[in-house]
């Protein structure tokens, strides 16, 4: 305890002034009596004190006094010298959720295994509450999660360790260099399972948890989809990080695919691919893809898994143009071979997977109904300039509807470009005065679209084309867009996440001494010196 | 605080025209008119510790347990004290008070003590065979003792000669029990500490003498005259208060006082004494009907 401004205590000389002024006149008669004994007693009896002979009333004011100029000298408990504030670093990358009871499971005991198992995640964050409830309240507590996306909670939701969500991401943040970039009275605490690192900081607090173990990952997995053909081809990219060879167990099931298992033997760090064959279900469903490390502790990179859609039904309905000769119904009907589909009847009850126009008018939603139109005339819309035998001057070769087709015998008779929506060309003509103008464009997009071609069939020798099959069935997926498509779920974990065998390591340490601030005790004093005071004014 | 007590001055108490009412009233002896009650209360303060038994009465605290009649208990089951008529009582004893709150009132309690001493005092000397003067605290006039009417000066000359003396509880009970043979007491003080008597009162009673309390009361035993802010002192010790009086205070004050007046009586009665207020005249009062009950007191 100690005095902020001591010299202010100067004026404790005043007191006795105050006292001395505090004093009621002398009296000026004195009256001798015989019965000074009545007196007193008249006093007791009356619970009277000599005004001059209160020395309550005196204490009290010398109290009062001392108060108030304690207060004036700023008494208080000197601070004590030392960080007030707490940075924790909290490691929320997707190693944390490793569950390192797991990989003991063979060797636990009865005891531990009817002990809930907890991952990193959940030991740290246990630990970190249990250690921040130590840290006194004055000290200011941030935490920040590092990993994944990046977090930063304040005070009481710091001091919880809540609201910071689940591990996950990569550990793109260097524990050493963060920390190292804190001002100096900051305590830095640093929680984290040292995977990513390469080194772990000096400074300050730290608590590492897990260990070193074996890992088997799947790094991702392409699904090549031969929708509307059958097929489904999985192409897994497996890794494990082990010291030696390990043998894995990969097993394809879900709702989408007939299950799957196989042994793979895979070389420690070098990623393997596995290419299996599946037979996909009409259903669709969840499409799982899972391989198994004995002891591996880290389950988040175990498993891939997506969504299937249910598959279309592929139902082709043909409007086709009396004029425009057999080009529609051929080709619906070589499509429907092709996708095991059918061919319906195009009435206005009919539910079509595919609409295709040859020729006319028709009242289309573009980019919302499924169709292909070829030469078709929307209502509302004009025909527009007719443009006679476009020269084809290219198509976009990125697109993957025409990607990889040969197009340079195509021939065009007569082309209506304006008949064509708002849409994503993708073939391009020529004017004969050289202006281009698009030939066929794609509307809308996501799980419907409508392509639209600016002349009939009968007008081209599109339909005579080697790749006139292959862009049918190409457009009859492009119509259904991503609503045939497989959904990913669970992607893999980012790299450096999954090599569980060295991470660095060093010794744990615990937070440092805290300051602690000065604490003034002015208004203390101040208080007791009105309250003695007013304690004062109530004694007689 | 304290502070010192200065006397004020005291005027002569023995006068020449006091002297002469002092004759006077001598002159004219006790009243024969003196009343039975008068009679019996002094017959009674007359019995002494020997003499010729006279008779029985019942057991009082503070009675001499020596003087119980155990025969009278066997016979009765009642405690009774023997009643012996002294064969000699022809002495007075004049205890008198010189503490310094004497010296207080006005009219002043001391002069008005001296005076009636000296008519007490000069009654033994004409009717009886002499007086004791006893004054605790008075050093080498603490006792002195005279016998004939022809000592009437030197007592008056003694009285005056008194100082202002505080005496303990003890210095007066030193000064009284080994000097107290038979006869009467009178004892003159303000007995403003009503229990500082009590002891007094019993040893004296233990000893079979009579004792009558003088006090000469002055206005300032009834009424309380300071007002405002006042240095209230005490003379015997010095001692102040500074006090705010006001008439709530004077009313308590007033209150202890009577209440001091009922104490007295009731210690008197208790020790079987007699306590009787003289209102001290005034010094230039030497009317004789202002010193008359004292003669009327000491009728036998």
């Amino acid at each position: 305890m100690n005095f902020l401004d001591a010299y202010r205590l100067w004026w404790l000389l005043l007191v006795p002034v105050l006292v001395w002024l505090a004093q009621p006149p002398k009296p000026r008669v004195v009256t001798w009596t015989p019965h000074f004994d009545a007196v007193e007693r008249a006093l007791a009896a009356r619970r009277l004190r000599p005004p001059r002979r209160s020395n309550l009333r005196l204490l009290l004011l010398l109290g009062a006094c001392g108060a108030a100029v304690a207060a004036y000298g700023g008494l208080g408990v000197p601070a004590v010298p030392g960080p007030q504030r707490l940075v924790v670093l909290l490691d929320a990358s997707a190693s944390m959720s490793a569950d390192d009871g797991a990989a003991d499971d063979g060797a636990a005991d009865a005891v531990t295994a009817a002990a809930p198992r907890r991952s990193r995640w959940q030991d740290a964050t246990a630990q970190l509450r249990t250690t921040l409830a130590a840290v006194p309240e004055h000290v200011e507590v941030t935490v920040l999660r590092c990993g994944g996306d990046l977090l930063r909670r304040h005070g009481a939701f710091a001091r919880q360790v809540r609201d910071l969500g689940e591990p996950g991401g990569a550990a793109a943040v260097d524990f050493v260099a963060l920390a190292a970039q804190l001002p100096d009275d900051v305590a830095v605490c640093t929680v984290t399972d040292g995977q990513g690192q390469t080194s772990l900081p000096t400074r300050g607090a730290l608590r590492v948890v897990g260990g070193a173990a074996d890992n088997a990952a799947v790094l991702d997995v392409q699904l090549d989809d031969g929708w509307p053909l059958p097929e489904l081809v999985a192409a897994i990219d497996l890794v494990a990080f082990t010291a030696r060879a390990a043998e894995v167990q990969v097993r394809i099931d879900g709702d989408a695919v007939e299950p799957v298992a196989q042994a793979v033997t895979l070389q420690p760090t070098l990623p393997q691919r596995l290419t299996v064959p599946l037979a996909r279900r009409a259903a669709g469903g969840a499409l799982r893809v899972t391989v198994s490390l004995p002891g591996d502790p880290l389950a988040a990179d175990d498993v891939w898994s997506c969504v299937l859609p249910p598959l279309p039904a592929p139902t082709i309905a043909v409007l086709a143009d009396p004029e425009g000769g057999p080009y529609a119904n051929v080709a619906a009907e070589a499509l429907a071979a092709e996708v095991s589909g059918r061919v319906v009847a195009a009435t206005d009850d009919a539910t079509a997977g595919l609409l295709l126009v040859d020729g006319g008018q028709i009242e289309l939603r573009p980019g919302i109904q499924r169709a292909l139109c070829f030469g078709t005339r929307l209502a509302g819309r004009a025909a527009g300039e007719v443009l006679l035998e476009p020269r084809v001057t290219d198509w976009d070769r990125r697109d993957p509807l025409v990607a990889d087709l040969d197009l340079s015998g195509l021939r065009v008779l007569v082309a209506l470009p304006e008949t064509l929506p708002d849409g994503a060309p993708f073939l391009f003509g020529a004017a004969p005065g050289g202006e281009p103008v698009p030939l066929a464009v794609v509307a809308g997009g996501g799980e419907r679209c409508s392509l639209h071609f600016a002349f009939r069939l009968a007008d081209s020798n599109l339909p005579l084309l080697p790749a006139f099959p292959q862009l049918l069935r190409r457009a009859f997926v492009r119509a259904y867009g991503t609503g045939a498509s497989a959904t990913a779920v669970r992607p893999a974990l980012p790299a450096g996440e999954q090599d569980l065998r060295q991470p660095a390591a060093a010794p744990d340490r615990p937070l440092p001494p805290f300051g602690v601030p000065r604490r003034s005790w002015r208004g203390v004093c101040l208080w007791l010196a009105l309250a003695l005071l007013a304690l004062r004014a109530w004694c007689r | 605080m304290t502070r010192s007590f200065e006397p004020p001055a005291l005027p002569e108490p023995f006068e020449a025209p006091f002297v002469q009412l002092l004759h006077e009233l001598l002159a004219r002896g006790l009243s024969p008119a003196s009343r039975r009650d008068e009679h019996h209360r002094a017959r009674r303060s007359q019995l002494g510790q020997s003499g010729t038994f006279v008779g029985h009465r019942r057991y009082a605290h503070g009675d001499d347990l020596r003087r119980l009649d155990w025969a009278a208990y066997a016979r009765t089951g009642v405690l009774f004290v023997k009643q012996l008529a002294e064969d000699e009582r022809r002495t007075a004893t004049l205890l008198l008070d010189l503490s310094p709150r004497m010296c207080l009132g006005a009219p002043q309690r001391r002069l008005a003590a001296l005076r009636l001493a000296a008519v007490v005092g000069g009654l033994a000397l004409r009717q009886l065979d002499g007086v004791q003067v006893l004054a605790p605290g008075a050093k080498a006039l603490t006792v002195a003792a005279y016998s004939g009417a022809g000592d009437l000066v030197e007592l008056l000359r003694h009285l005056a000669r008194l100082p202002v003396a505080a005496a303990t509880e003890q210095e007066v009970l030193a000064t009284c029990e080994p000097r107290m043979g038979t006869g009467h007491v009178h004892w003159i003080s303000d007995f403003a500490r009503p229990d500082a008597a009590v002891r007094v009162l019993r040893a004296l009673r233990r000893r079979g003498l009579g004792v009558t309390g003088w006090l000469p009361a002055i206005a300032e035993d009834e009424r309380f005259a300071a007002r405002g802010f006042v240095d209230v002192a005490d003379p015997l010790t010095g001692q102040t208060l500074a006090l705010p009086i006001d008439a709530g205070l004077v009313a308590a004050i007033e209150k202890e006082l009577l209440r001091t007046r009922q104490r007295q009586d009731r210690v008197f009665t208790e020790c079987g004494a007699r306590l009787l207020r003289w209102p001290a005249p005034a010094a230039d009062d030497l009317r004789r009907s202002a010193y008359e009950p004292i003669l009327a007191a000491c009728a036998p």
